[in-house]
């Protein structure tokens, strides 16, 4: 009696299935996110109301609790929910349903024989939004919402060990913002974050959706190029430094013109580290900054 | 009786675990050919006693012919009691994807190849730590829980070993033995080190376990 009562009365969803996969019990948690009443259920195979579930993975793990009574593990990273329910907090608004964690298990008779399974399912949508912010904030620079150098070190170090592989090309442009120290001295350093803001934007809106552009430094950019060679690389490149010499940045009634000066490098197999790679475009950043700046150079 | 006697399985002790494991492996390969379609082939297991702080540097003697490796760890709570350790080489989650994976399955964007290999590990190891372990406590006559499975990826094994779980200078049942997918590339190391707690229930399980063939 007790326990019919905690079946129903906790915050988990509960149900239980016999050897065929039907339903035997489905706890007021279930009926409630999922709108099926218990009696309505009860006695139908799973899979009538939920063919979601009927896939090899599921039935590997429902056999497997069954011949060695282990417990099995649905983890929201991967399936993100097993039965499609609804989100329930306001946290839910970003996912189009109920984050769920379940946990499988067996269940024995007075014999000890194996006759039933339980599945538990856990709403674990606000932690997953949670971690979702987190992983989104860990990756972004706070000011322009490009990546930050964080991730470019990691992403750069991918694309190495894919270039080691499989032969991959990639390139990397270093973009310098010309004379910045300059805007922050005459304009004062909100319109410098302005400045920043919107170059970041015109580069990001001309690269490809497979490019990834981050700020690496206060006013330096860098565009990582999977697929893309050392000309199709120099070409961008050229192409951002026209675009951003055209831009007027309009600050407090006035109006600057910004330029940027680039330095391109792209892998090829004499090079031994994504570090090195790093610097050959810094030093051809370097060369175009010191050959009179608002130009691109190549490794 | 002395307290390391109390502590250590005797030599007879030792040689029914390794015959229970036999018998329990060779039931578990049967059923896990069932379960995931694939045989998989449990060597004969090797059963050990060793003081806790030397086995993370018999773990990594044993596996040294592998640099990278991928462990996934769980724990098993009954009256039979400890920790489950398989150790596979790298690249295994990329083998074992293939075999396992779905391929109708849409994961979404976010989910990595990296988490999508993690993720097979962990239930090829969910499904044969709960095979051996369960075919174990079975013929023991008792029953665990698990934990979920943890996965520690391309590191050192010695970080991967839960001394605290431990007494510290206390004596741990290493069972130890080799699987290996057939007809796949897969192949890795399993460990069940058996918490000192359960030392005294398992003499006796062992010997009752002794008395049916006697």
């Amino acid at each position: 009696m007790i326990f019919e009562q905690v079946f129903n009365m906790i915050n988990v969803g509960l149900v239980i299935l016999d050897e065929d996969l039907f339903v035997c019990h489905w706890n007021r948690w279930m009926e409630l996110h999922s709108g099926i009443q218990a009696e309505n259920i009860i006695g139908s195979p799973i899979f009538k109301f939920f063919p979601n579930l009927d896939n090899p993975k599921f039935l590997r793990n429902c056999k497997s609790v069954f011949k060695f009574g282990n417990f099995s593990f649905f983890s929201q990273k991967l399936h993100h929910y097993l039965f499609p329910f609804k989100p329930d907090s306001t946290f839910g608004s970003e996912f189009n349903h109920m984050q769920q964690s379940c946990t499988m298990g067996p269940l024995r008779d007075e014999s000890n024989v194996i006759s039933n399974i339980y599945l538990a399912v856990q709403d674990v949508t606000e932690i997953a939004a949670y971690e979702r912010k987190l992983v989104e904030k860990n990756m972004q620079d706070g000011l322009t919402g490009v990546y930050n150098r964080r991730f470019l070190d990691t992403k750069i170090q991918e694309e190495f060990s894919r270039h080691k592989s499989y032969h991959r090309p990639f390139s990397l442009i270093m973009c310098d913002i010309d004379l910045f120290k300059n805007v922050n001295d005459t304009y004062g350093h909100q319109c410098g974050d302005v400045v920043i803001k919107q170059i970041a934007t015109k580069i990001e809106s001309m690269l490809r959706k497979t490019d990834f552009l981050a700020r690496y430094g206060g006013e330096e950019f860098c565009c990582l190029l999977p697929e893309a060679n050392l000309e199709a690389a120099c070409n961008l490149a050229e192409r951002l430094r026209q675009a951003i010499e055209e831009e007027e940045v309009n600050f407090d009634g006035q109006t600057l013109k910004i330029t940027v000066s680039f330095g391109v490098a792209y892998m090829h197999d004499g090079v031994e580290n994504a570090e090195t790679l790093l610097q050959m475009a810094d030093e051809a950043l370097y060369v175009a900054k010191k050959s009179g700046r608002n130009r691109v150079a190549a490794a | 009786m002395s307290v390391a006697a109390e502590q250590t399985l005797s030599a007879d002790e030792q040689d029914i675990l390794q015959e229970l494991m036999n018998i329990a492996f060779g039931r578990a390969s049967a059923d896990l050919a069932e379960v995931i379609d694939t045989y998989v082939v449990l060597n004969v297991p090797e059963v050990r006693t060793l003081k806790v702080d030397d086995l993370p540097e018999f773990i990594s003697t044993e596996i040294s012919e592998h640099d990278i490796i991928s462990i996934v760890e769980q724990s098993y709570l009954g009256k039979f009691k400890g920790v489950a350790l398989l150790i596979f080489p790298s690249g295994a989650g990329r083998e074992l994807l293939n075999l396992f994976g779905d391929s109708n399955e849409d994961y979404g964007e976010d989910v990595s190849m990296a988490s999508l290999e993690k993720e097979s590990l962990m239930e090829v190891a969910n499904i044969l730590i709960g095979a051996c372990v369960g075919k174990v406590v079975e013929l023991l006559d008792d029953e665990v829980s698990f934990s979920p499975p943890r996965i520690i990826i391309e590191d050192h094994p010695r970080n991967a070993i839960p001394c605290e779980i431990f007494e510290p200078d206390s004596l741990a049942t290493v069972m130890r033995t080799v699987f290996q997918f057939s007809e796949r590339n897969i192949s890795g190391y399993f460990f069940l080190i058996n918490s000192n707690e359960s030392f005294q229930w398992l003499k006796k399980a062992l010997n009752l376990f002794m008395e049916q063939y006697e």
